[in-house]
């Protein structure tokens, strides 16, 4: 067991050896890879490596890395557990002291520890939603950016999941012993039986746990992966827990009378003698805000839509391009999407692969879930039709053939022609980073890895719009990388670069470099070798661009730019006064966007100034 | 996305009942209380609950020793060790057993909702034994360990 690693940078091959015994044969040069592993920033940290048995014994192999100590996420540490524990210690301190609960104190240890505990929970259930206010978030994330990371909401809204758990551990235990000694002492006339199944606080502790266990238990990966529904519809009793937080203190158990002190008027108990601490107040507003905004979204989401048009890809992508006026957004924002035929009350998120200026808004969707391959029975084009088309499309990779349907094409299903009417769409968005400040740099390097490709299809769409406007701002040049194992799965952003490739006028201003990481089998490799030879297209992706195999060399790709701008070459006519601004921009998985920020740190100069920007779009 | 792995689900809520039966029994040690005392108990003061003659029975296992405390807390770890699971359990069928599961919760909650703190650990059992009886409904079946696959004898 390896315990210490330095914090890696860049990809790494780790080579376990083994012995079973001093006198054991050590194999030489028969190590067999594991497929390349990234290790994304926001996940747990863990990654499991190739394992293997042998007839005695079993090797697992995992890496985990502890980010904890990290300057910023140690920032956040120190923050949010401090605000926790500083609260326990407040809640603690209050009680014990409150000479009119003198009562409640000789209970003890417990009830100080169930009141800070209370208290903790309290802010935990305030802070639970506000990760979750995306049409807040998405106002205010350009100005707060620098501030706290608001593209790791779902991160935080986990965090804090984490901690209630566990406070409301620490509160449940302690009001169990809590009532017991009420019971045995008769401080109050009950039994520990009453107080727990018969009074609001009782209640509703009993409901927000059972209601916990149901949306914890759905939200674990696994079963958000292999069922999106059920964890969706599951955490909708988010309603319901949140009910039982703003009524838990209403039966006054913290109190200073014999008997709870209830009035006619709101909150129908009074202040005088019920001293909670009445965080409801407080913790309300974040569940008033998003109650609100779910009703905004339903609102907009109601607002006329048509679905104009579904082209089909080869690839298996349906585009559904649709029209809504009061739809304005950004190029790299996301939407959520519903079809109350499929379903009445899921929405699904997509990415907008259209650009601003074009008529219609796109997205691209495969048929990869149960909700998505409804779609594609509704519209006709199942998996059978979509894996004939692929087959055909196989046939004719080659540019110039002249029979068949290539990569490229597409079948359009369009209702005026065809017999196939086009089901009711409801959009609701957009959200995510707008990507405008990319008009504030000459040089834009924009690099998606994997799916992360899928905002700079509207991005370089967008782009191109403005070229012909001839209202680029300052750029000058757009470098695109797209790292990914298998490009031929995303045909249809094939077909897309494509479009964009052909309708370059100036040959310097855009450049595509495409990387494949995958393994190349042999039989590739031929095929490769026959196609490209003197070949106008590239046979993978068909376009002039050649394909790169392997990963890039970011310090590399960055200190040639650098030298090329320093020479005067890359920019023709900038002079060297002025400081040039590339600005990157990134979609992808963290460890890349570790190695590609340090390449753009390490590369920055007087005359060349290096900006990174990880996005999660 | 798509189907939803009952079996799957159950053993989350399993591992979460069962650690809150552990935690409950733990501190059943130091606060025994038979919880149902209340039936035919008398309520004084001082004194507190005076139960009812009838359940002599139960406060002998439950507050004079804690007999059930500690069995649900050796069940707990028993199922505990065969969800999470203990590696050397991987190599027998019964550790994919879905019935042994819902015999194993059954017992847990009749254990649990005898005493004060266990009642909801009770209750959480209750729902993992009906998600395995839907998972056993469904067809469902766990996929063997690997290491035992195409192996002779009794796997």
């Amino acid at each position: 067991m390896v315990t210490y690693l330095p914090v890696i940078q860049e990809p790494t091959v780790f080579n376990i050896l083994a012995y079973t015994s001093e006198s054991a044969d050590v194999p030489a040069g028969e190590w067999v890879d594991t497929d390349p592993l990234a290790i994304e920033a926001s996940k747990s940290q863990q990654v499991k490596m190739r394992s293997f048995s042998t007839d005695v014994h079993r090797i697992e192999a995992m890496l985990v890395y502890r980010e904890f100590l990290v300057a910023r996420r140690l920032t956040f540490n120190v923050l949010f557990y401090g605000a926790h524990l500083a609260l326990f210690a407040y809640g603690w301190h209050s009680q014990e002291t409150n000479k009119k609960l003198a009562g409640l104190n000789s209970l003890k240890f417990s009830v100080w520890v169930s009141r800070g505990a209370g208290l903790v929970l309290a802010l935990d259930g305030g802070l639970i939603l506000v990760p979750m206010l995306r049409n807040i978030i998405r106002v205010v994330r350009p100005r707060l950016a620098w501030l706290f990371p608001a593209d790791e909401n779902i991160w935080f809204h986990r965090q804090v999941a984490y901690s209630m758990a566990f406070w409301a551990m620490v509160h449940t235990t302690s009001h169990y012993v809590n009532f017991i000694n009420v019971e045995r002492t008769q401080i109050r006339k009950q039994t520990a039986q009453q107080i727990h199944y018969t009074q609001p606080g009782g209640i509703t502790g009993h409901f927000m746990l059972l209601i916990m266990l149901l949306m914890y238990t759905t939200a674990h990966n696994k079963i958000r992966a292999q069922c999106f529904e059920a964890f969706w519809y599951t955490h909708h009793l988010a309603f319901f827990f949140m009910l039982g937080l703003y009524t838990h203190a209403t039966g006054c158990f913290v109190r200073d009378s014999v008997d709870p002190d209830y009035i006619k008027t709101f909150p129908f108990y009074s202040t005088d003698h019920c001293l909670g601490y009445l965080s409801w107040r407080f913790t309300i507003w974040p569940g008033i805000i998003y109650f609100g905004e779910r009703v905004w979204r339903e609102i907009r989401a109601r607002r006329a839509t048509r679905l104009s048009k579904v082209l089909v890809h080869p690839s298996g992508a349906m585009e559904l391009r649709i029209t809504k006026p009061s739809f304005k957004y950004t190029a790299g924002q996301w939407l959520f999407i519903q079809i109350p035929e499929i379903s009445n009350f899921q929405w699904h998120p997509f990415t907008i692969t259209s650009a601003p200026e074009d008529p219609y808004v796109s997205v691209h969707i495969r048929q990869v879930g149960d909700w998505t391959r409804a779609l594609g029975e509704r519209l006709g084009v199942g998996p059978s039709v979509v894996a004939a088309m692929t087959s055909a499309a196989m046939k004719g990779t080659e540019k110039d053939s002249k029979y068949g349907i290539t990569r490229g094409d597409f079948v359009e299903l369009d209702p005026a022609v065809s017999s196939i009417t086009l089901p009711q769409v409801r959009i609701d968005g957009p959200y995510g980073a707008p990507a405008e400040d990319v008009f504030n740099n000459e040089v834009a390097v924009l690099i998606g890895a994997g799916i992360g490709v899928t905002p700079f299809a509207s991005i370089l769409k967008h782009i191109w719009y403005r070229q012909k406007k001839g209202k680029l701002g300052s750029l000058r040049r757009v470098e695109f990388f797209w790292v990914c194992r298998d490009a031929p799965s995303f045909g249809w952003f094939q077909s897309l670069l494509q479009e964009v490739e052909a309708a370059q006028a100036d040959p310097n201003f855009l450049r595509i470099n495409i990387y494949l990481t995958q393994k190349i089998g042999e039989d590739m490799l031929w095929n490769i070798a026959v196609n490209d030879a003197g070949a106008d297209y590239d046979p993978l992706t068909l376009l002039r661009s050649r394909t790169m195999f392997g990963r890039p060399d970011w310090k590399a790709i960055y200190s040639q730019m650098r030298q090329a701008i320093e020479s005067g070459q890359y920019l023709p006519g900038s002079t060297s006064q002025l400081k040039t601004k590339v600005g990157t921009y990134f979609c992808g998985p963290g460890v890349l966007a570790k190695a590609i920020k340090e390449a753009t740190v390490e590369n920055s100069n007087a005359a060349v100034d290096f900006l990174f920007a990880k996005e999660h779009f | 996305m798509g189907e939803f792995i009952w079996h799957q689900w159950s053993r989350f809520v399993s591992i979460s009942a069962t650690i809150y039966a552990i935690w409950a029994s733990f501190f059943g040690f130091f606060y025994r209380k038979f919880f149902w005392d209340f039936v035919g108990g008398t309520l004084r003061d001082p004194g507190g609950l005076q139960p009812s003659k009838n359940v002599a029975f139960f406060i002998t296992v439950i507050v004079k020793v804690p007999v059930v405390q500690i069995l649900a807390m050796i069940l707990g770890f028993v199922i505990l060790a065969l969800e999470m699971p203990l590696p050397m359990l991987k190599q027998y069928s019964f550790y994919r057993s879905f019935m042994l599961r819902i015999v194993l919760h059954l017992l847990e909650a009749f254990l649990t909702v005898l005493f004060y703190q266990g009642t909801n650990a009770a209750l959480w059992s209750i729902i993992t034994a009906l998600c395995y009886s839907r998972a056993i409904s469904l067809g469902e079946s766990m996929a063997e360990a690997k290491q035992n696959r195409g192996r002779d004898g009794p796997a």
